[in-house]
């Protein structure tokens, strides 16, 4: 098993309850991986947040994976191992 | 309020013209041909412009002209597009200039029966205008010149008697010609580019506006669904519907998560107090409320009160811009502080980004030793300095001590002080910089090098490979891609359609939304195709207005820092644009928009095929 940390800021912190939460993965473990034992946890109301309706996908946002930046569209194949910690970032607009 | 026989749909068919030298007020048919090729909003006013305007003008001057322009959906039930287009030739960077509102005075100004404003001349005192419907009057303003921009709202009124009018208003930097001063309407404003002073430079204090008409669509049933499915689209998709909770702030931790949050006048982009100034802390500590334009379901803008105490403020905000702006990029961290520093902008009526930039330019010319106490007026001007920073927008907005010198932007203060302190001079164009990175984002670099205000997120949107859309590391295509966000952003704000709904509009290029909503209102059938190219006109039509003020590719560039200085920490560390990287970009984009490579401007033959034949003896 691994045990990664998720952390999450406004509106997918507010699903999740708090900035940073552990989620287990059985090995081996991919970020989707991830992503679907998060779903299985906080269900429709985090499907929501990151999920695109529209084109029947994840939403498109970064993602910090330690200290390099994914893709939520093209890497959620990558690898995840013991201690890792994903920062989920989505992209803002600006006024 | 319809004017008779408007062939197409969305339009009221009439503009209004007031002449300021004689109080002179016209009512003129818009021209069906310009609708169709220009649609409105800052594409009709461009081509207006182009033909109204000589080049090479005093943009201070009575031959400058202020247009409001309004777009077909404005005034509809359709969501987000509620904004509206102001234009003129800007006072800071010397060429044609659009900002863009939102809130409710541009559907009022259709509602009163016109789809544009045009100011032109100059009043021989202050004046305002008052449009009640068809009756239109250019009243005495004396009583108003000196007053903040909420004071002269307030007493406005009172004064017509009706608390629903909506009103434009300037500042007292707008008043005195301030190179950056914006314009104030309602809540909202039309911040850059120095807008303000124009309007200022006409002795035009503000105008008011009540309309009680109604804005007439061939069908009514197609623009309901489109409508209903735009709504949809807001609630559902994760990029929009976030906006609601925290506004335009909601992302600063993550962005500092990212690497992404500009800091210390963008010597790095990691802040170590981001805690302090987040959307969360905001929502926790100051909002009040929500707000939203017309028709609009996003919701984002927030209302802010800090009750008491040095900060005491009341504020539509804050923005995502002003966390950006005054906490990060000053590194102060304090949301109070941050409130009280938007207010006092809006109270003098200037643009905060470009105030904010200023002040961190000088904050770092002082901690290099180029600028001491002396130059100072004694403040202790260190990043960080809340006290400091509040003081230096006081003397910003009174153009006073240093503050008379901050308040011609960063690049005309660089060129003053010297001391190598333009290589860090966040601007474009002379236009300060947005809380946008393009550093790890080669579509975003080349887009605001291109752009024509300069240091805009307006004239492209780092969106794309913000969110991993599009691989930010790949250098091929990039010229297109640009362009193609230029098409999106510029049909927008033709059709004024708010940008923050982009996931719905763009974000890579003219989404089917965004065609359907113009199709929807005006009853015309366009393809993609057709869409795109009234946009590719729209943004040539402006490249030529600048063009013929003598701009070329020389002015397409971006700050020192950003082709210099990688991001020195961070998960984007060691991202940067080198020089060459930009100018290989640069013919990437301009060989993509058929331009000439030499020059960077529109060839003969793109002009032609675009139907700006008129444009050709000016700049080929």
């Amino acid at each position: 098993m691994a045990r990664v940390k998720v952390r999450t800021f406004s509106a997918i912190r507010d699903v999740l309850g708090a900035e940073v939460v552990e989620v287990e993965v059985s090995l081996p473990a991919t970020v989707d991986s991830v992503f679907q034992a998060l779903l299985m946890e906080y269900g429709e109301d985090l499907k929501k947040k990151i999920w695109d309706p529209e084109a029947g996908e994840m939403a498109p946002f970064l993602m910090r994976l330690n200290d390099e930046i994914i893709r939520s569209r093209f890497d959620s194949d990558r690898p995840i191992k013991d201690g890792d910690e994903i920062a989920i970032i989505f992209p803002i607009g600006g006024g | 309020m319809m004017a008779q026989g408007f062939k197409y749909g969305g339009y009221v068919g009439q503009l209004l013209r007031i002449n300021l030298n004689h109080k002179g007020v016209s009512k003129e048919p818009l021209r069906e041909d310009w609708a169709r090729e220009f649609v409105g909003g800052t594409g009709l006013a461009a081509r207006i412009f182009y033909e109204e305007v000589r080049p090479k003008i005093d943009p201070l001057g009575p031959e400058n002209k202020l247009i409001f322009m309004t777009g077909p959906v404005n005034g509809t039930i359709i969501p987000a597009a509620s904004r509206t287009a102001v234009c003129a030739k800007s006072p800071y960077t010397g060429s044609f200039f659009h900002s863009i509102f939102g809130g409710y005075l541009g559907p009022e100004l259709k509602f009163a029966g016109y789809d544009g404003l045009i100011v032109e001349g100059k009043g021989d005192h202050p004046v305002y205008l008052w449009i009640d419907d068809d009756r239109v009057e250019v009243r005495d303003a004396r009583h108003l010149w000196g007053k903040n921009p909420f004071e002269a709202q307030e007493i406005l009124r009172r004064e017509i008697g009706d608390e629903e009018i909506h009103i434009a208003t300037i500042g007292t930097a707008g008043e005195q010609g301030a190179p950056y001063a914006m314009i104030l309407i309602d809540i909202r404003a039309a911040g850059r580019g120095g807008i303000g002073s124009v309007m200022g430079s006409k002795n035009l204090k503000a105008i008011a506006v009540r309309g009680t008409g109604s804005v007439r669509v061939p069908n009514i049933l197609r623009v309901y669904n489109t409508a209903l499915r735009i709504n949809e689209l807001v609630a559902t998709l994760p990029a929009v519907q976030g906006l609601s909770g925290y506004g335009t702030p909601r992302n600063v931790a993550a962005m500092n998560a990212g690497g992404i949050l500009p800091t210390r006048n963008w010597q790095t982009e990691v802040f170590q107090g981001m805690k302090e100034i987040t959307g969360e802390v905001m929502r926790d500590k100051v909002v009040k409320g929500d707000r939203a334009c017309f028709a609009c379901s996003i919701n984002c803008t927030k209302y802010s009160v800090v009750p008491s105490g040095p900060y005491k403020s009341i504020i539509n905000g804050a923005d995502y811009e002003t966390i950006y702006g005054f906490g990060s990029i000053c590194e102060v961290d304090n949301i109070e502080v941050l409130c009280k520093a938007d207010e006092l902008c809006d109270h003098y009526g200037i643009d905060l980004i470009s105030t904010a930039l200023s002040i961190a330019w000088a904050m770092e010319c002082y901690e290099k030793g180029i600028l001491t106490k002396k130059d100072t007026d004694g403040i202790d001007l260190k990043f960080g300095n809340a006290a400091g920073m509040l003081l230096m927008i006081e003397k910003i907005g009174r153009r006073e001590g240093l503050g008379a010198l901050l308040a011609k932007g960063t690049r005309e203060a660089s060129r003053v002080v010297g001391k190598k302190s333009f290589r860090f001079a966040v601007q474009n164009k002379g236009l300060e910089w947005p809380g946008h990175t393009c550093r790890p984002f080669p579509a975003a670099a080349v887009g605001y090098a291109t752009g024509p205000r300069g240091g805009s997120h307006h004239d492209i949107r780092p969106t794309a490979e913000k969110s991993g859309l599009v691989d930010r590391k790949v250098l091929e295509g990039k010229g297109a891609l640009a362009a193609e966000i230029n098409h999106w952003l510029i049909l927008c704000d033709s059709m004024l359609l708010c940008h923050l709904g982009e996931p719905i509009w763009g974000p890579t290029k003219i989404s089917a939304h965004t065609v359907e909503a113009l199709n929807a209102v005006t009853g015309w059938n366009l393809s993609y195709e057709q869409a795109r190219k009234i946009a590719e006109r729209e943004w040539n039509m402006i490249r030529c207005l600048s063009a013929r003020e003598g701009f070329n590719r020389s002015d397409d560039q971006l700050p020192i820092r950003f082709m210099e200085e990688p991001i020195p920490e961070g998960p984007m560390k060691g991202s940067c644009i080198p020089k060459e990287t930009l100018e290989r970009l640069k013919d990437d984009y301009y060989s993509y928009r058929g331009w000439d490579l030499k020059t960077g401007n529109p060839t003969q033959e793109k002009l032609v095929e675009l139907g700006l034949d008129f444009a050709i003896k000016d700049i080929c």
